[in-house]
């Protein structure tokens, strides 16, 4: 359980207030305490909400989204893997690229609701086949991970990953978050 | 009438020298925000968010006459930790047990050339000053650029308006559409930054298999001839050739030849790797959030293109590329 300690000083960090031993304070309570940090995310979530980033209709969705996110981990979900060359000979792994949407309900729904002016798209529709579009915007698929369910492929493309973001441009502050964010296998 | 179309003409002129003012002036923003990420102490903690997914991410960045140094730790899930320094990255994977070191020929980060690199950049994107935004608690200013062609990306970037460090970047499609976002939610600026912030948190080093990847050395490089057997028949427009690296795997020994492309913003990476061990490799596009890679198998190497750029631009790159047997 969170003290009330604990409690303001979560509200005074998601409404951006803290400095010096404080936010130093909360920012190692992010970094060890699980509870604070789901319930940062949480706060994060309702602000956008609150902030007006929802409109008209959108604002009773603020209820399923709550349940949403009390549900979580939410819904499973078939995803396409992108080809691989075998070589010499096939060795899919199957599981591993099938399950990795596991998360794809609860935070996807958020971030797409709280940004109804600029929704989250997919990049890619994986090359072999089709995604099967079952949950409207949430089908939409994107991950954190390269969708090749082949570790050893995927490794590769990780090491690839790691040597391009040496030249990254603009994003430079958060040139390697995509490493440090790449999902474990889920 | 001469009249008139001397005014025209005149007109003409001042707002094209308007556009291209505005535009430098941008693009000085930009540089100025680079600057600031290299130079500036600080210690925060931001989310990546894309389609599905968001990771809370802590970085601590020290900047002093040694150089920088720079660690980011992955809050949620595996405490995934990168730490870079001049000359090593270093990736921490806890998960996987796997320590990944990799020596930096360049040295430094990022190209020095950066300005010229920029400015290269104004004639494929366009670049507006937006409304003002709190990012963190902190005033922040918001730049709109927008690529010219459907090849590349566009940004909206929040800058500090105190530090201009950049607080907020989004990538967003031609559309508009936004495909990944990074958002400081608390930030703070320090004089100094102690080195054990800096340390990693690893428990179990022992247990942890080391990677070592090492660049080639000059002599290496220039044994393999001035020029390289691979061509690239396909870029973008404004893609230039900015960056060139040759690696030896440090698992299996493998070279891996590295070309980065870039208009100035957006850049693209080609990697060919000689095939040493029977394995797979990626056929076609795939992509990790907005980044998009392409591969194929040529000539007994696996080539990729990788880069934060549409997948129909690495997948026009990919397979374009060429082996040009030595005559």
């Amino acid at each position: 359980m969170m003290t009330t300690a604990q409690k303001e000083l979560l509200s005074a960090l998601v409404d951006g207030e803290l400095k010096g031993a404080e936010l130093t304070q909360a920012l190692t309570l992010l970094e060890e305490n699980d509870e604070f940090r789901s319930q940062w995310q949480r706060y994060q979530y309702n602000q956008d909400l609150m902030q007006g980033k929802v409109i008209g209709s959108n604002i009773d969705l603020v209820s399923s989204v709550s349940a949403a996110i009390a549900n979580e981990p939410a819904h499973e979900q078939e995803i396409q893997k992108a080809a691989v060359i075998p070589f010499p000979k096939q060795f899919w792994k199957q599981a591993a690229g099938l399950a990795m949407a596991a998360s794809v309900g609860a935070v996807a729904m958020v971030s797409v609701i709280s940004q109804p002016q600029q929704q989250i798209v997919p990049v890619a529709p994986i090359a072999v086949a089709e995604v099967p579009q079952t949950r409207q915007q949430l089908a939409e698929v994107k991950s954190n991970r390269w969708t090749v369910g082949e570790p050893e492929v995927e490794q590769r493309l990780n090491d690839y990953l790691v040597d391009h973001h040496e030249y990254g441009g603009t994003s430079g502050v958060f040139s390697y978050a995509r490493v440090v964010a790449y999902e474990a296998g889920q | 009438m001469m009249l008139r179309m001397v005014k025209t003409a005149v007109t003409i002129v001042f707002i094209s020298f308007a556009i291209t003012s505005f535009a430098a002036e941008n693009l000085k923003k930009i540089e100025e925000m680079v600057t600031a990420a290299k130079t500036l102490n600080y210690e925060g903690v931001f989310t990546y968010q894309n389609g599905k997914s968001l990771q809370t991410i802590k970085i601590i960045h020290r900047s002093d006459e040694q150089g920088e140094v720079e660690r980011l730790i992955s809050l949620n899930g595996a405490a995934r930790e990168v730490i870079r320094t001049n000359d090593v990255v270093t990736c921490i994977f806890p998960e996987g047990k796997r320590v990944n070191v990799n020596r930096r020929p360049l040295g430094r980060g990022f190209p020095s050339d950066l300005l010229r690199r920029l400015g290269s950049a104004a004639d494929f994107y366009e670049v507006s000053e937006g409304e003002k935004a709190r990012v963190a608690g902190r005033e922040a200013q918001q730049l709109t650029i927008t690529p010219i062609d459907d090849y590349r990306y566009g940004f909206k970037l929040w800058r500090d308006i105190q530090t201009h460090l950049l607080l907020r970047s989004e990538l967003v499609t031609q559309a508009g559409n936004v495909l990944e976002n990074f958002t400081f939610s608390a930030i703070e600026f320090h004089d100094e930054i102690t080195d054990d912030a800096l340390e990693p948190e690893i428990v179990n080093r022992d247990e942890m298999t080391q990677y070592l990847t090492e660049p080639e050395t000059a002599v290496q490089m220039a044994s393999k001839g001035p020029l390289s057997n691979w061509q690239v028949n396909w870029l973008p427009e404004g893609f230039a050739l900015v960056a060139q690296q040759n690696r030896l795997k440090a698992k299996n020994g493998a070279s891996v030849e590295q070309r980065v492309y870039s208009d100035g913003l957006s850049s693209i990476s080609i990697f060919i790797e000689k095939i040493k061990a029977h394995h797979g490799h990626l056929k076609g596009v795939t992509n990790m959030g907005a980044v998009n890679a392409f591969g194929t198998i040529i000539e007994s190497h696996f080539v990729t293109v990788v880069g934060e750029v549409p997948k129909h631009t690495v997948d026009k790159i990919g397979s374009a590329i060429t082996y040009e047997a030595t005559h």
